[in-house]
């Protein structure tokens, strides 16, 4: 087991460091809340080279994904490259070369009336919580069977819902009644949903990541009582443990995409363990970020609220930690489940 | 990154495993949580144990085969200590004398005390460390036990406490202060001071867990020959750090593996007192199959820079992590006897009172090596580098 990245991995991390750091500062994060198409200049030139990564080893996936949520990288990446291409990749659809090339962009139509997003697609006449349905070029919608149908995301209705994060755009799209699917196996499907919850854990170690270190930042900084607060014990233990947390996620990330590169058997706990894991990390992070930014950590100009949105968005999407833990349980427990 | 050892490194761990299947002993065999629970402190087939280990070259396996060992590479000895943790084996049951002892005589020791540490890693001769008093513990710099040079004896006055060990020990590696009038940590030294010496007194020190294995050790005008003196005098305290250099990357993995086993424990205890169908259980039991799956990761992450020469960051969060995690375990296994969580009878309890037992362990896993505080204290200004408090 070695958990140090090639000399290729720590180039991929850099690179994407340095570019998503001058391509997508805070300023566009928060003028893609007025206006999400400010964000299409970047798709343009330089995102869509990225998505192959969705298609290859998921730690190198991972490395760009922790960066993009550091970033709180807004517009369609996460949705082509960690849902849309691994589900065309596993009916393979003809379309999933072009997509990852970065000539189609996508996202998936999964969870039903309740949010979920389970290998047992509801007959519910809706998709909700379906990832920027209205900036993509295509939809896969996941219907009972399972099955999937791959369809223009023009000839669909999509509803914007009002979300706390206005950095990930979710809508409700309306399944039609004349769709002909083509059928995906429960364990291909449940392989392509396991392995966007590890990308999607990877995306919240890097905001949290951010959390962290502006807030460690932050208290070196603020004098109160002629002492920065990061000498006061009470801070210093809170900000411990946000940063222990994020260091098991990260690390629990990383296994998990190393589990799904070896096709180990225990990839699927891992899974559930990272996704856990993250959401943990990046709800506790946020919180006590606000709290060690005080007064100033309330306001609408701190960046702090965006990180804060991000981040308890992201927990609720793919099936929030209790949900994960439930799994688990499952895979721990065997047959005793009440679900 | 990847996830599988090398084929050479697979094979020493079928050597060691073949090993324990051949040589280890029943007793060591329990996968128990804590060895309190024998009549004697260290029982003999514990001793036999060590030596057998040490006479094989599976002590200290980073070690030359004449202090026990094979030469092997880091990633050997991770995978024999994940082996031994694995399947809840001990290599001793008196650390201090191959894990702090013997490294450091080997490393400040003269070649008289050099020659000690064969028999200190082997068991046969047993050690107590005396570093913590009564008003020495987190802050040991503190420590008052006075050793004044007289010709060519020292002569030792003081106290010490919380003393593993002390009571079956016959030699104490024991921290002394040998200069009051500089700064606290300049003036400290070590002393090897047989414990039968006139003037020693061991009482013995009745723990939470109802057993004895600390102890108070009194010291009263004991003569110590100046030949005893361990390094260069005042110059002691380089020597606290004195552990395995090539185990220090692996240092996490008896706290996470014993997590796991308890974790394992807690699922059968679960599934046996019908409660495996209990949502509220099911969620406790995943949030702790979690909490070790990803220290576990991390540890792996930080011995992972720890074989390239990097002090990694990962460490300072291990001691810290797994000691509170422990605790938590074995509470809920407390919590899953339900009425019986209070009671440690055999007949009613589970295993033995386990989790009650490995509950007080837990409480003291938080205390001893640097207290919790402390070691949060030492990651938030080396490792977050906030101003110090």
């Amino acid at each position: 087991m070695d958990f140090t990245l090639t000399d290729e991995q720590e180039l991929l991390r850099a690179t994407a460091r340095s570019l998503l750091g001058n391509e997508c500062p805070s300023t566009l994060v928060r003028a893609h809340w007025e206006d999400p198409s400010v964000v299409e200049p970047l798709w343009e030139t330089h995102l869509r080279e990225w998505v192959a990564l969705g298609d290859g080893p998921l730690v190198d996936h991972c490395l760009f994904l922790e960066e993009a949520g550091h970033v709180l990288l807004p517009g369609p990446y996460f949705a082509t490259s960690a849902l849309f291409l691994p589900l065309l990749r596993a009916l393979g659809h003809p379309s999933a070369d072009v997509v990852a090339a970065g000539g189609l962009s996508g996202t998936v139509a999964l969870a039903g009336l309740d949010g979920l997003w389970t290998t047992e697609p509801s007959p519910d006449p809706v998709r909700r919580f379906v990832p920027e349905a209205d900036r993509v070029d295509q939809v896969a919608l996941v219907l009972p069977g399972p099955a999937v149908a791959v369809l223009p995301a023009s000839s669909l209705t999509a509803r914007p819902m009002e979300t706390l994060d206005s950095t990930r755009r979710l809508f409700e799209v309306e399944v039609p009644a004349d769709v002909d699917p083509q059928p995906i196996s429960p364990e291909a499907l449940a392989a392509v949903l396991d392995r966007a919850t590890v990308a999607l854990a990877a995306e919240m170690v890097g905001t949290t990541r951010w959390l962290v270190s502006t807030s460690v930042q932050y208290s070196k900084e603020r004098v109160q009582f002629d002492r920065p607060i990061g000498s006061f014990q009470g801070l210093q233990f809170k900000m411990v443990d946000m940063s222990l947390d994020h260091e098991r996620a990260a690390a629990a990330v990383y296994y998990a995409a190393m589990t799904f590169d070896a096709g180990d058997p225990d990839r699927q706990r891992a899974a559930h363990v990272a996704k856990a894991a993250a959401g943990t990390a990046a709800k506790r992070a946020a919180k006590d970020a606000v709290q060690i930014h005080g007064g100033i950590g309330y306001t609408w100009e701190s960046d702090v609220h965006l990180f804060l949105r991000r981040a308890y968005a992201s927990e609720y999407l793919l099936g929030p930690s209790d949900w994960h833990h439930d799994r688990l349980a499952d895979l721990l427990l065997g047959g005793s489940s009440l679900r | 990154m990847r996830l599988a050892w090398d084929p050479t490194d697979e094979a020493f761990r079928e050597e060691l495993r073949a090993f324990i299947d051949a040589h280890c002993p029943p007793q060591a065999r329990v996968g128990k949580d804590f060895l309190g629970g024998d009549d004697e402190i260290i029982p003999d087939w514990a001793r036999e144990w060590q030596a057998t280990l040490f006479d094989h070259g599976w002590m200290i396996p980073g070690y030359p085969p004449e202090l026990g060992g094979r030469n092997a590479t880091p990633v050997q000895t991770l995978i024999y200590l994940e082996e031994l943790a694995r399947q809840g084996i001990p290599r001793s049951v008196h650390f201090g004398g191959y894990a702090i002892v013997g490294p450091s005589l080997l490393e400040f020791g003269n070649d008289e005390q050099k020659a000690m540490a064969p028999a200190a890693i082997r068991g046969d001769t047993v050690w107590c460390v005396g570093m913590s008093e009564p008003d020495a513990g987190s802050d040991l710099a503190n420590l008052q036990t006075r050793a004044v040079l007289d010709g060519d004896s020292f002569i030792v006055n003081g106290q010490k406490v919380w003393t593993s060990y002390a009571t079956v020990a016959q030699k104490c590696f024991c921290y002394v202060r040998t200069n009051p009038n500089v700064p606290k940590h300049k003036g400290i030294s070590v002393l090897i001071i047989d414990l039968d010496t006139p003037g020693v007194d061991v009482r013995p020190l009745r723990q939470i867990s109802g057993g004895s294995e600390f102890a108070e050790v009194f010291f009263t005008d004991v003569v110590v020959p100046a030949s005893n003196l361990v390094g260069e005098l005042d110059n002691g305290w380089r020597i606290t750090m004195g552990s395995l250099a090539h185990e220090r990357g692996g240092l996490w993995v008896e706290g996470v593996f014993g997590c796991q086993r308890a974790v394992e424990g807690l699922v059968a205890l679960a599934e046996r007192r019908g409660l495996a169908g209990d949502p509220a259980v099911r969620r406790r039991l995943a949030a702790a199959y979690e909490r070790v799956a990803t220290l576990k990761a991390l540890g792996y992450k930080g011995f992972a820079g720890f074989a390239q020469g990097s002090s990694a960051p990962e460490h300072s969060y291990m001691k810290l992590a797994t000691a509170e995690l422990r605790r938590e375990l074995f509470e809920l296994g407390m919590d899953l006897q339900g009425p019986f969580g209070a009671v440690v009878e055999p007949a009613f309890t589970e295993e033995r009172a386990r989790w009650q037992q490995g509950f007080f362990v837990g409480l003291a896993a938080n205390i001893g090596g640097g207290t919790s505080e402390i070691q949060r204290n030492t990651v938030a200004t080396r490792v977050l580098g906030l101003p110090k408090g």
